[in-house]
């Protein structure tokens, strides 16, 4: 037993100094107030919660992240699956392919971010000289600037980095479908599309519903490509609750506020999480289900 | 059921468990680990230097090479040896911080705005400097260089009254102009517009030549209401909004904020929006120098630095204080004051040497190795005019005209108003209702 825990302290030290520890201080620090500097950290209670429940901004901002979590969960999962599945049915080029879908993601946030604001850029853009070389001036646009435009294009930019980590996951999901159940299925007279509803789609929803969780999750806490392209601009139309407790902690030395902004935040995602994780394992398991039936 | 293997209670760990050696290593390595954090966490020297190395940590990625030969030239000169610790802009916050958490901070450090640096000050990390600058160092400054770096009775963020650093830069900021561009479109580049309703129409005769106007970042919207609000407002008066005692729902700010509202209406703010982002200021800066998409923008003076590495072919430019209002009822003043400088830590072994070496660093002979080789406005006055760029003779002119406000703009207020700004121009919001929100920042900080 002594040998066990001998062997098992090495990780347990690590979890509980780096994950721990912090998530204990960050708790405990939201009911203190703290400049991020002094040795100081007076308790104030609650008030830092009453700021924030106060706080419009931020639940404003709330909405932003929900859009972000909805497109990382419906565009970019759509788009890698749609990537996954071609790159598994490809005779030629899939190892080219593989490495460039998967490319997007092996970059900086803030590289990507620095590109993309100058793809976008009203004046030199690639993006908008591009639409003038082909004769399509009247579809040039402030991209970042216009506020009917802004919150799509860092959505769109975000799809472009994160595809790659769910392509990925949804080929490895797609290649061990068994090849048995489509040769069943073709005998059956499935093709295409019942194919994929009936085989393809349960076969790969245990991928589905971990790629949809943590796409979700990525959307809904998205801060460096939305810091470095719009920094919440124009006007707050693209402000995330990140940006806001960066804001706190970084520019106005709240850290209080800060800490207690990141613990209503990361409450809500667990919820959002949990609700997630219960509706794919429904989804799988009466997938599952109908699969073994068919079978 | 390989799940349960280990478990097996006839295997061998279990019947021999751990040997005596195995345990020894076990607990010297534990020991050895426990050791090493808690080392991570100690320190009470507060600085990392020793000896007589100074070690300076620098924010400027720009002023990092003068910096370096001017440290170079003072260990030639003394024999004190100076370690330059350059942090970047980017990280230099981040790593002051982890500094002061871990009590290892540098015997001397750049000093950037007052807000970011307060907590360091109301901490002890920074010398008290009050009772040195009463005497001829003090006297060395332009009076604005002192007034914008010392911390009044007043002062929002808490700071024990005093100054706590010393600069070697008066920035001040306005409007820069593409000198053919004026040119092009029949206007004298060499001859500042009087008022701001002339400077309006030059941008619309710009814009009728086919080049985008007027430009400027999200992030320099503040200083340009402020620069701007100097016409209706005295010192005094601007210091009592910043510090809260006077409402931004004043007549003075309304006509202040009308400005933005003036710029969108004419049509001269170029592509209709102002760039936001962390490289706001940048994407104007490129649209100048780079490809001189814009003909005129809003900047600081230390952007010819930034003009002299991105474009060095490109020195056509002028620069003037932003235009005075037409219904102004004073006599309009930059924003600026102190830039780049330093704070000395006073917990330090080496805190006399690196007090001397900043002393050093200001004096007026080093201020003009600042100004050549970074460029910029000494804040020494002693520092002749004639040294001065000719990009930035136009603002240089006016830099006894700076404002004296001692204390800044909220950050949670910048915020606001920046987003202000920003809705302003969107036609998304009113003058009076971005003044509310500026109001509910200043009571909510």
């Amino acid at each position: 037993m002594l040998a066990a825990w001998l062997f098992l302290s090495p990780a347990l030290a690590v979890i509980a100094v780096f994950t721990v520890v912090p998530f204990v201080q960050g708790i405990l620090l939201s009911f203190q107030s703290w400049d991020g500097v002094s040795l100081d950290t007076p308790y104030v209670g609650l008030a830092n919660y009453r700021y924030v429940l106060h706080d419009t901004l931020f639940w404003g901002s709330m909405k932003n992240a929900v859009f972000y979590g909805v497109v990382g969960l419906v565009v970019a999962n759509a788009v890698s699956m749609a990537m996954a599945l071609a790159v598994h049915q490809a005779r030629r080029g899939a190892a080219f392919f593989r490495t460039v879908y998967y490319l997007p993601g092996v970059f900086s946030t803030v590289v990507v971010g620095v590109m993309f604001s100058w793809f976008l850029d009203p004046n030199i853009g690639i993006i908008n000289q591009t639409l003038k070389a082909v004769g399509l001036d009247g579809l040039q646009h402030n991209w970042l600037g216009d506020p009917k435009t802004a919150l799509i294009a860092v959505a769109a930019v975000f799809v472009w980095y994160h595809w790659g980590f769910g392509f990925i996951l949804f080929l490895a999901g797609r290649q061990d479908v068994p090849r048995e159940l489509y040769e069943a299925a073709s005998l059956d007279g499935a093709r295409g599309w019942a194919q994929f509803r009936n085989v393809t789609w349960p076969g790969m929803s245990h991928v589905t519903g971990i790629v949809s969780v943590l796409t979700l999750l990525s959307g809904l806490q998205i801060f460096g490509t939305v810091q470095v392209l719009t920094n919440g601009g124009p006007a707050g139309h693209t402000e995330v609750p990140t940006l806001h407790i960066y804001q706190q902690a970084f520019q106005y030395s709240e850290y209080g506020r800060a800490a207690a902004m990141s613990v209503i935040f990361g409450l809500c995602l667990v919820v959002l999480a949990c609700v997630q994780l219960w509706v794919s394992r429904r989804l799988g398991g009466s997938t599952d289900s109908r699969t073994e039936k068919g079978r | 059921m390989t799940r349960f293997h280990t478990a097996d209670p006839t295997g061998p760990t279990s019947t021999t468990g751990p040997s005596r050696r195995r345990f020894l290593l076990g607990a010297a390595g534990t020991g050895l680990a426990t050791t090493s954090l808690a080392a991570c966490g100690s320190g009470d020297s507060g600085s990392s230097g020793g000896g007589s190395e100074i070690v300076f940590m620098n924010q400027s990625r720009g002023q990092a090479a003068t910096l370096k030969a001017l440290a170079k030239q003072y260990t030639k000169q003394t024999g004190v040896k100076i370690k330059i610790d350059d942090a970047g802009p980017t990280d230099f916050l981040a790593k002051l911080q982890s500094s002061s958490q871990s009590r290892n901070m540098p015997d001397i450090y750049s000093a950037v705005d007052g807000h970011s640096m307060a907590p360091y000050y109301k901490a002890g990390w920074a010398m008290d400097l009050t009772d040195r600058m009463k005497g001829s160092w003090g006297d060395s400054f332009r009076p604005a260089t002192l007034k914008t770096t010392t911390f009044g009775a007043d002062n929002p963020q808490g700071v024990k009254p005093g100054i706590y650093s010393a600069h070697w830069e008066t920035p001040a900021l306005g409007v820069f102009v593409n000198a053919a561009m004026y040119e092009a479109a029949g206007l004298e580049p060499d001859r500042s517009p009087a008022t701001m309703s002339e400077f309006i129409d030059q941008m619309r005769k710009i814009k009728k030549s086919g080049k985008g106007p007027f430009w400027f970042a999200t992030s320099l919207s503040n200083q340009l209401v402020q620069s701007y609000a100097s016409n209706y407002m005295s010192d005094e008066e601007l210091n009592a909004t910043f510090v809260g005692k006077n409402s931004w729902k004043s007549e003075g700010w309304r006509k202040t904020l009308q400005l933005v509202v003036d710029l969108r209406d004419a049509g001269v703010i170029a592509n209709g929006s102002i760039p936001s982002g962390t490289t706001d200021n940048p994407t104007v800066e490129k649209a100048f120098f780079n490809t001189q998409g814009v003909a005129a923008i809003f900047d600081g003076t230390s952007v010819v630095g930034v003009a002299r590495a991105t474009a060095p072919d490109f020195t056509d430019f002028r620069s003037f204080p932003l235009p005075k209002a037409d219904d102004g009822t004073r006599t309009p003043r930059l924003v600026g004051g102190a830039a780049k400088g330093a704070a000395v830590n006073p917990r330090s072994k080496n805190a006399a040497k690196a007090l001397k070496f900043l002393h050093w660093l200001t004096a007026a002979d080093q201020q003009q190795v600042w100004a050549d080789g970074v460029p910029l406005i000494p804040s020494a006055h002693a520092v002749p005019n004639k040294n001065i760029p000719k990009q930035l003779t136009g603002i240089a002119a006016k830099i006894s005209d700076v404002q004296l406000v001692q204390n800044q703009i909220l950050e949670q207020v910048n915020t606001a108003l920046q987003k202000g700004t920003q809705a302003l121009v969107l036609k998304e919001r009113t003058v009076d209702q971005v003044l509310g929100d500026l109001d509910a920042a200043q009571k909510s900080a």
